[in-house]
């Protein structure tokens, strides 16, 4: 008997994951300095000015991301296909037990990947005379570990969650067809994309060039001047993670949970006023077949997109207005 | 009066010159043609035990890797991620059209000598989208050597590729494939891994002193990375025509392959680069 409250909370979990997920993957590149950062990084040994930051050029964000949530995701499937045969009334152990299990994994993945990429990009900048500091190197993998662990489990449990959504819920037809390797994949490349273009303006950069006039855009003489000196000492990326953690990362993180949140919430908004979520057609397959449609089915899609347009909408006002004044208080840019 | 010095950054440190530690035999189109022969004929024999097609996709993986860096290595920056993922795009589709073409001429389980048509078309394409890259009336990006760059990404990706529908179903049967490897999301994994080790060799060491050996040691490493995993999903899956040692064996030949490599790499990069120390601050050079 599927239960619609159900399958809000689980929604409402899902999109609870989701803002965890993301402020630590925009944490996690901080410590690493990916994606956009990085480029300030590996510039900065090149105009002459030698760092003690991690240079973790895996790839971009979304692509490293996608590869950890999918061994993790690919590892908890292989566990479960193994576990869940052993406790077939209670599957939510073999879970249990799987999912960490798959995120250890592809947190090992993480630091052997971090490690090569550092060492690499090191030896590639020998003639700018960029030594490899082994504290520098030691020293970052736990945290960037730890951090990616957080992210990956989260994705890994909203993968897993949602491609067991209706038997959570009561009715295994609303199932998500996708696998769980495949929906944390997905997962991955969203979390991953999300965390590089709102975190990365929220990177350190504000923090190193507070002097400068609001809107200035940085000029080539600043590059690497990232990787200079904090408050105290010589600036290494701990410092970025711990002033990001108290704006940047929350932003990201309410960024892609506000995201999973309109979206899930539009979609079943839309089952609902279609008529078709309370009892769902009789004879509704299990595995989805595209030539399976009810009228019901077709106008919650429609109504799913009307209540989208509307969310659309209102937040495109809202973030006009919010802007409009944030311009009134800030004055105008300069040197634009 | 003594004034004490302001905070001495600058720590000089001198690294005796070392010798190159680890060389690559090959030359771009000698490596091309060896990998290229030898992961095809992996390619076409499925009824092999997976250690053998493992070394077929480490071959592959490597190709694919040095396309990548003849591609990127006239100053792409940030798009080498990219070239990685369009050179594994291309390897699904074409695995996807060999699969199509495998019932001909085919010894089930044993031999589909028909899917290096997907990597014949993919090597096509390659050509076709470098030329148009390249060419003054089209793109007009003007790299050098960019189409044969291309054909050889694609042809390396789809061999990599169908090699590891090989290892995970045992054949290359289309609805084999697509209920052990697609359903299941496996897939997922063999796409992103596979980018890794084609784009991260040279993303991961990229700058003015990047050195071929170096670069082409990640991808046989990331090669044995996936080659543990996939045994973990043969065994799971149960496809193995020879039971429970053909994913043992390849288990094991990737943790060697793993472990070599990552040794080898990491000490070529704590030689090679400008100096490894324990610890030291800043400075500022010119």
């Amino acid at each position: 008997m599927l239960v619609v409250e159900l399958l809000f909370a689980w929604m409402l979990v899902i999109a609870f994951l989701a803002f965890i997920a993301c402020t630590f993957e925009d944490l996690e590149s901080d410590v690493g300095s990916q994606s956009n950062p990085n480029s300030q990084v590996q510039l900065a040994a090149q105009v002459g000015q030698v760092h003690r930051f991690f240079n973790k050029a895996i790839s971009g964000e979304p692509l490293s991301n996608a590869m950890y949530c999918t061994v993790a995701g690919t590892t908890a499937w292989i566990l479960l296909q193994k576990l869940e045969p052993i406790v077939p009334d209670a599957k939510w152990k073999a879970a249990v037990v799987a999912i960490p299990l798959g995120v250890a994994v592809a947190a090992m993945i993480h630091i052997i990947f971090s490690i090569t990429a550092h060492c690499g990009r090191t030896a590639g900048q020998k003639r700018f005379e960029q030594p490899i500091y082994l504290d520098v190197l030691y020293g970052h993998l736990l945290p960037i570990a730890t951090h990616g662990f957080m992210t990956t489990f989260c994705i890994t449990s909203i993968a897993y969650i949602q491609s067991n959504l209706g038997t959570l819920a009561g009715d295994p037809r609303l199932n998500h067809p996708f696998a769980l390797p495949l929906l944390a994949f997905i997962w991955g490349i969203t979390v991953g994309a999300i965390g590089s273009s709102t975190g990365d303006i929220h990177y350190g950069t504000e923090r190193e060039f507070q002097d400068r006039p609001f809107g200035e855009g940085k000029r080539v003489v600043y590059h690497g001047k990232i990787t200079r000196y904090a408050e105290c000492g010589v600036r290494t990326q701990k410092d970025i993670v711990g002033f990001c953690a108290k704006f940047g990362g929350p932003c990201t993180g309410l960024t892609f949970g506000l995201i999973i949140l309109f979206e899930n919430y539009r979609t079943l908004i839309g089952m609902e006023l279609a008529r078709f979520l309370p009892v769902l057609p009789a004879d509704l397959p299990f595995v989805p077949d595209v030539h399976f449609a009810t009228a019901a089915g077709n106008m919650s899609a429609v109504w799913g997109i009307v209540v989208g347009l509307f969310i659309i909408a209102a937040l495109l006002v809202g973030n006009m207005v919010f802007v409009r004044w944030v311009r009134k208080k800030y004055g105008p840019f300069v040197g634009a | 009066m003594t004034v004490t010095p302001a905070v001495v950054e600058e720590e000089e440190v001198t690294a005796p010159k070392k010798g190159l530690s680890f060389k690559f035999p090959f030359a771009e189109t000698e490596l091309g043609l060896i990998a290229g022969i030898l992961a095809a004929i992996i390619t076409i024999f499925t009824g092999l035990p997976a250690v053998i097609k493992a070394v077929g996709m480490l071959l592959a993986f490597v190709w694919g890797a040095d396309s990548v860096r003849k591609t990127s290595k006239y100053g792409l920056g940030t798009g080498v991620p990219s070239i990685g993922v369009l050179g594994i795009g291309y390897g699904v589709i074409g695995a996807l059209m060999g699969l199509a073409f495998a019932r001909y001429g085919s010894v089930e389980g044993i031999f589909y000598p028909a899917v290096l048509i997907g990597v014949l078309f993919m090597g096509g394409i390659g050509l076709v989208s470098g030329y148009f890259s390249n060419n003054e009336k089209f793109i007009a990006m003007k790299i050098p050597r960019l189409e044969r760059a291309m054909m050889e990404l694609g042809m390396a990706g789809t061999l990599v590729i169908l090699l590891q529908f090989s290892i995970v179903t045992g054949s290359l049967r289309f609805d084999a494939v697509v209920d052990q490897v697609m359903d299941t999301g496996v897939i997922a994994f063999m796409f992103i891994l596979s980018c890794m080790g084609m784009f991260h060799p040279y993303n991961a060491c990229l700058g003015p002193d990047e050195r071929r050996e170096r670069t082409l040691m990640l991808s046989l490493e990331i090669s044995g990375l996936i080659s543990i995993i996939l045994g973990f999903a043969m065994i799971v899956l149960g496809t193995s025509p020879f039971g429970l040692w053909d994913p043992i064996a390849l288990i094991v030949f990737g943790v060697i392959v793993w472990v070599v490599f990552y040794r080898r790499f990491i000490k070529a990069c704590m030689k090679e680069c400008y100096a490894t120390v324990g610890t030291g601050l800043i400075k500022t050079i010119g």
